[in-house]
């Protein structure tokens, strides 16, 4: 050092104005990746191989798929990740999304018009394992053409899906309560419905001993709305998928249905939730002897107790009005992000999964209806209430229609409202005519604003 | 020569200071800072920004739109509710955790025979994982088949839904109280540190239990009880993970079934990031949350110097 000196202290300011111009940026970059999310996405190992990221449950792309998958493409690794809202949402935001990504095909129009999913017709008009002529009309819930669902190309794939409004009962629980058995091929009304699960329902010390009816109330309340307003010949949105209107006397009917059920108290609700948020375990202890639930239902009990398998039944979706419907509420299925580096191996296992050993296995086990009209015929028939499923599900096959799905709003706000306000009309703090009304208006300006987000 | 050397070096620091330079100190400190401004500073200046925006969370489709979402809020009804919902719930909660932990700490601080097994026992809750924790309370709350219903039945009393309004909300507060084993040890800390002869020394001059509690025991652990209370007040106010655990259903949109009366601010902004895709009015949520924290804690600061007592000068410098 020239002349002794010791070096200049470093000032507070200087000391902070690196660091603070450093947050500036950071505050900046992730922003501008926020705008225009074209970097990034999964990248190829070193070694060759492709790292195929995946974002599903792991119960249902298992260890074991994964690693037939990897040994029939040695040119593949999956890297797994389980499937999760907030973490996808993430990835999406910082533009390096998974490459194939569970997701309902009911619902999907909103992501779709987003611009957040990969066109897949050009890999459909080249595969030998899915092909448009064989997906059954769930698949076109994937559907957009920038207008309405059901038309344009496809966006995704279902893996399984049902008929969310049919029914299973327990024929033991009615036989105790002098109860006609349903039909398993006529449809009864909600009217009836509700007046059954009255009678089946049995109450003691203030307790539910057995609940009439379930309509996995926790889950939400969309899809059993949509299906009864459907049943009447109305619909939920109007043409250009832009408002709502649940003041209409179908829609007031189906929420006042609703209302009833919660109030009778013969069925979980928000008055009276179950524990575990799902019909299921209650319906397996014998302690609810009709759940609104689809074809997967009846997967669960495959290996149930002899005396259950021989008890349960299904039986069709029920109706409001003349119309018979039996919709899909969900068709959990993939999509693959339109920012994946890696579209061509997702696409590899999007045919591995939906049309390989995977699907076989689901349509064997009964756990959904395959998404596939050639895998149909593989639907479990070796127990009785397998083969009456099977009927009422062909059957039912008839009356599917497409649920009302808006790009401009998300499933989850349409539950998140109808809660709220079913609970209060159910809790007599509104009336069922202010529920529909702060229904309408809530959804309509949910609509709005997605409406100027996405254009 | 030493003359000359003598006039050119600069006058002398204290020695002890001398070995410190300016960079070795921010060098020391620079982790922090650059933490601080990586984790905390960053996310206020990304949140802030995107708080001028209608961003989704996920696409490419957003725009400026200024402080339109800072004017919605100060019209949203539900927003507003929610945050009398959480300044109703933290009026509650951190009153109820402070008395409970120091009437906890006051016990275990006796000189009782396996102290140590119980000082265990109730600090055991607060180090089991809160989602364990919430259901094990939800079993315990259910209606149909919770211990809670069994207890009151064996009492001839009824049954009743804990889990909806309005004991939702009672629920809830039950849930929080029972970690409160890591304010108790803290309290117990304090209350060990109190000198026994200040104690002896009011005996002396006829003091009962209570006033030696009261004007000695309870000035001398006051800066404790400051410290629980600006972070009980803080942590109070951000409660998210309860509320959502507590919910009717399971983890699948957990948010949309948060019952009315747990239905807390931050409920309400993590409905609007995921179930509404609203990232830029959450944050806009976020924002104006953060000032009222900041104001919050700074009134509590102000009121310490009413009730809290520093054996210290704490504006003597030294």
């Amino acid at each position: 050092m020239p002349d002794g000196r010791a070096p200049a202290p470093l000032s507070r300011r200087r000391f902070l104005t690196g660091p603070a111009l450093l947050a500036a940026g950071a505050v900046a970059a992730p922003l501008l990746a926020g705008c225009d999310a074209s970097s990034g996405g999964s990248a190829g190992g070193s070694s060759g191989k492709t790292t195929l990221t995946v974002m599903y449950a792991s119960n249902e792309l298992t260890k074991e798929h994964i690693a037939e998958f990897e040994r029939l493409n040695p040119d593949i690794a999956i890297k797994l990740i389980e499937n999760d809202d907030a973490r996808l949402n993430a990835m999406l935001a910082s533009g390096t999304p998974p490459d194939f990504v569970r997701g309902a095909a009911v619902g999907s129009a909103n992501n779709n018009a987003r611009g957040l999913a990969t066109n897949l017709d050009s890999y459909l008009d080249k595969s030998s394992a899915l092909k448009k002529s064989d997906l059954l009309a769930v698949n076109d819930n994937w559907r957009w053409d920038g207008h309405r669902i059901g038309a344009g190309p496809y966006y995704g794939i279902t893996k399984d899906w049902s008929q969310d409004a049919t029914l299973w009962y327990n024929r033991a629980l009615f036989e105790r309560a002098k109860v006609d058995d349903l039909s398993t091929t006529d449809p009864v009304t909600y009217d009836e419905l509700l007046d059954v699960a009255g009678k089946l329902a049995v109450r003691k010390d203030g307790k539910a001993a057995v609940y009439g009816l379930g309509v996995e109330w926790q889950w939400g309340l969309s899809g059993p709305l949509f299906s009864m307003v459907l049943s009447q010949g109305g619909s939920i949105y109007n043409d250009d998928l832009t408002q709502t209107d649940v003041t209409t006397p179908e829609a007031k009917r189906a929420l006042r249905w609703l209302v009833d059920l919660a109030q009778s108290g013969a069925a979980p609700s928000s008055l009276n939730p179950l524990p575990d948020g799902a019909d299921l375990s209650t319906f397996m202890a014998g302690r609810m002897a009709i759940s609104q639930d689809g074809y997967w239902y009846g997967g669960n009990f495959s290996k149930a107790a002899a005396d259950l398998q021989a008890t349960i039944r299904m039986a069709p979706a029920p109706v409001m009005g003349a119309k018979r419907v039996s919709p899909c509420y969900a068709g959990q299925g993939a999509w693959i992000p339109a920012k994946s580096k890696n579209k061509d191996a997702a696409w590899r296992l999007m045919e591995y999964f939906m049309a390989g050993p995977p699907a076989v296995e689901r349509a064997t086990s009964g756990w959904g209806l395959p998404a596939l009209k050639s895998l149909l015929p593989k639907l479990p028939q070796d127990l009785p209430y397998q083969k009456d499923a099977y009927k009422t599900a062909q059957a039912e096959l008839a009356y599917n229609v497409a649920m009302p799905d808006s790009p401009y709003v998300t499933s989850g706000n349409w539950v998140t409202t109808l809660n709220q306000y079913v609970d209060l009309a159910a809790r007599k703090k509104i009336t069922v005519d202010v529920a529909a009304q702060k229904v309408t208006d809530d959804i309509n300006k949910l609509l709005k604003q997605g409406k100027d987000r996405i254009g | 020569m030493v003359v000359q050397k003598a006039k050119r070096t600069a006058p002398a620091r204290p020695a002890r200071w001398s070995r410190y330079s300016g960079r070795t100190f921010y060098l020391f400190v620079s982790p922090w800072v650059l933490g601080f401004l990586l984790l905390t500073a960053v996310p206020l200046g990304y949140a802030f920004a995107i708080s001028l925006t209608n961003f989704d969370g996920s696409s490419s489709l957003w725009r400026w739109v200024g402080l339109s979402n800072y004017r919605e809020l100060m019209r949203d009804s539900d927003a507003w509710a929610s945050l009398a919902r959480t300044l109703a719930y933290t009026a509650l909660v951190v009153p109820l955790s402070v008395a409970i932990s120091l009437g906890l700490a006051v016990l275990l601080n006796r000189r009782l025979r396996a102290v140590g097994l119980f000082r265990t026992i109730f600090f055991l809750p607060s180090v089991v994982p809160i989602v364990a924790t919430a259901i094990m309370w939800k079993l315990v709350f259910n209606r149909d088949s919770g211990l809670l219903n069994a207890i009151l039945e064996r009492l001839g009393l009824g049954a009743v839904t804990w889990l909806v309004d309005p004991t939702a909300f009672y629920a809830l507060i039950i849930l929080t109280l029972w970690g409160l084993g890591t304010g108790m040890v803290i309290m117990l800390a304090a209350l060990q540190g109190v000198p026994i002869e200040l104690e002896e020394a009011a005996v002396v001059d006829g003091a009962g239990r209570w006033r030696v509690f009261r004007h000695v025991t309870l000035p001398m652990i006051s800066p404790v009880l400051f410290f629980q209370v600006v972070t009980g007040v803080i942590m109070s106010f951000q409660v998210l993970v309860q509320p959502l655990l507590l919910a009717e259903t399971n983890s699948i949109g957990a948010v949309t079934n948060v019952p009315p009366s747990t239905h807390l601010y931050m409920v309400q902004v993590y409905q609007e990031y995921f179930a509404n895709q609203r990232f830029g009015y959450g944050s806009a949520m976020l924002w104006v949350f953060f000032v009222i924290i900041l104001v919050s804690t700074l009134l509590v600061q102000r009121s310490s110097r009413f009730w809290v007592y520093y054996e210290v000068d704490r504006d003597q410098n030294d």
